[in-house]
């Protein structure tokens, strides 16, 4: 493209926005409604997925021991143990420890421990975490194979029905964010159909005096682009302080409550809203204009 | 400049606007295309800036095969075209020198180039002095006379015009037609389709007359042929 050609381009997106200011408000501010409800699903996903990723990493690998080790070869088996990938810690508990925090967690029932009469049933254990919850089984599997292991718990139940639930909402997530998307391009290329209609009159004009498809577009594409930034700039600033009013909020009443902190995900979601808002007035003014073009 | 071969135009409601027209129209000649309304007279005119496509037949403009033209040459067929409308099409927002100045920014002409190419052709349509007016500040037959320096400011070598004196009083519409002869006598070739009885027989130019879709007269230097 000449350079007098984008000069051109540039005076007309500003003239053109300057005539039709009443238009051009409309549209920011259908484009910032939309945004920000994209932005508030978006944040609530987020938060979401977060919550099922701690869960997942709270997941823990059980490891009990035969009663004959010796304390070298239970000293052996946490070596083992921590040398094998993906293992973020162990912790060893005796089954004189053991016994007390069952006794604890009986609370007023331990009388029922009299029966077994200073006999220890508990073993001692190892308590395992993987950095990442899907090394949880192979890991689990691997610990039942070593020499001296009586057993290995992970709740394999519990496991597989949270990997089920956090999949879920990712994908519900997903699935969301898509048709959201697809209403806001809907909304605002109809918003920009109505400038382009204004300016139906224009758009016929180049066509006869011979103006190319991409230069007919070009300002309307640009001032899309200037609608949709300045939409999500206008969102992204109205969800950061939506965001900020609703992380105070809950820290209040349930403070370890696993929200993700404003620093820096609102940052990474105002770049995400304000890159929404530039395509979609993008996309969404071809859209508009393809009707006037085709002939 | 203008070859039609058998060109019928039918419209997806089933009229048929032209049924098999052979037309040739040679460089430099001023052609008055004639009817009544809804013979064709319109089809045959948007036919030649291929506003629409023939249904049969083949059709060269300006060396140019328009039948078979891709979407993205149509551009570059116009470019070479200047077409004038009865409701001049004006853009209200922009002054006389910008409406003029608008078809060459649009092909990307240079800007000392638009500077002289615009006031050269506001010279001949008589409007250099009121070039920073708006169309609403202009009469009828001033705003046609931009609208017809915008159409040649590119220099074309056919000139289409669609009933360019239809909105005007006699008086006006005979200053339009000065200007077209002027265009006529550089060379220019101007085809036109028209109402207007008194100017047809008075200019005395090659005639076409359109009924239902038929050619049925064409005269070297015809008169109108039907009372208004």
């Amino acid at each position: 493209m000449k350079i007098r050609t984008s000069e051109y381009i540039i005076t007309e997106v500003f003239h053109s926005l300057k005539r039709n200011s009443w238009m051009a408000f409309a549209s920011v501010g259908t484009v910032a409604v939309s945004l920000f409800v994209f932005g508030m699903f978006l944040i609530i996903v987020m938060n979401m997925n977060r919550m099922a990723v701690s869960l997942e990493s709270q997941v823990e690998i059980s490891v009990y021991l035969e009663d004959r080790l010796t304390d070298s070869e239970i000293k052996a088996i946490d070596k083992k143990i921590n040398e094998m990938n993906g293992v973020n810690s162990v912790t060893f508990t005796d089954k004189i420890k053991a016994l007390d925090i069952f006794k604890e967690r009986l609370g007023d029932q331990k009388f029922l421990l009299d029966a077994i009469e200073g006999e220890n049933p508990l073993p001692n254990s190892f308590t395992v975490k993987v950095v990442n919850p899907s090394l949880v089984k192979t890991t689990a599997i691997a610990i039942n194979d070593f020499e001296g292991v009586e057993t290995v718990k992970y709740g394999q139940d519990v496991v597989e029905h949270l990997f089920d639930i956090t999949r879920l909402i990712r994908l519900f997530g997903i699935v969301l964010m898509i048709l959201l998307a697809g209403a806001t391009l809907f909304i605002i290329s109809n918003t920009i159909r109505l400038t382009v209609f204004a300016r139906r009159t224009e758009v016929a004009i180049m066509k006869y005096v011979g103006a190319t498809d991409w230069f007919i577009r070009w300002p309307f594409m640009l001032e899309g682009i200037v609608l949709g930034a300045m939409g999500g700039t206008v969102a992204f600033i109205a969800l950061r302080i939506a965001y900020n009013m609703i992380v105070a909020k809950i820290y209040d009443t349930i403070a370890f409550f696993p929200l993700i902190p404003t620093y820096p995900f609102m940052t990474y979601i105002s770049i995400i809203i304000v890159c929404c808002g530039i395509v979609i007035g993008a996309v969404g003014s071809v859209i508009s204009l393809k009707r006037f073009l085709k002939a | 400049m203008i070859e039609m071969k058998d060109i019928s135009k039918v419209y997806e409601n089933g009229v048929v606007a032209l049924d098999h027209i052979n037309v040739s129209i040679d460089k430099g000649e001023f052609v008055f295309i004639v009817g009544a309304s809804g013979a064709g007279k319109s089809t045959f005119i948007r036919l030649l800036f291929r506003e629409v496509l023939p249904s049969s037949g083949a059709l060269i403009v300006n060396g140019q095969d328009v039948v078979n033209m891709e979407h993205g040459d149509v551009p570059y067929l116009r470019r070479g075209l200047g077409v004038i409308f009865q409701d001049f099409r004006l853009l209200p927002d922009k002054t006389v020198f910008e409406n003029v100045a608008f078809a060459m920014q649009v092909i990307e002409a240079p800007r000392r180039r638009i500077q002289h190419s615009v006031n050269s052709v506001l010279d001949i349509v008589g409007l250099r002095e009121k070039y920073s007016c708006f169309p609403s500040q202009l009469s009828g037959g001033e705003q046609q006379r931009v609208a017809i320096a915008r159409a040649i400011v590119n220099s074309p070598a056919l000139v289409i015009a669609d009933e360019p004196t239809g909105n005007l009083d006699p008086d006006t519409s005979w200053e339009i037609m000065d200007i077209f002869k002027k265009i006529n006598g550089g060379g220019t070739t101007i085809v036109m389709a028209t109402h207007d009885k008194e100017i047809v027989d008075i200019m005395k130019k090659r005639v076409i007359a359109i009924e239902d879709g038929h050619i049925v007269r064409d005269e070297a230097q015809g008169a109108y042929g039907y009372e208004n």
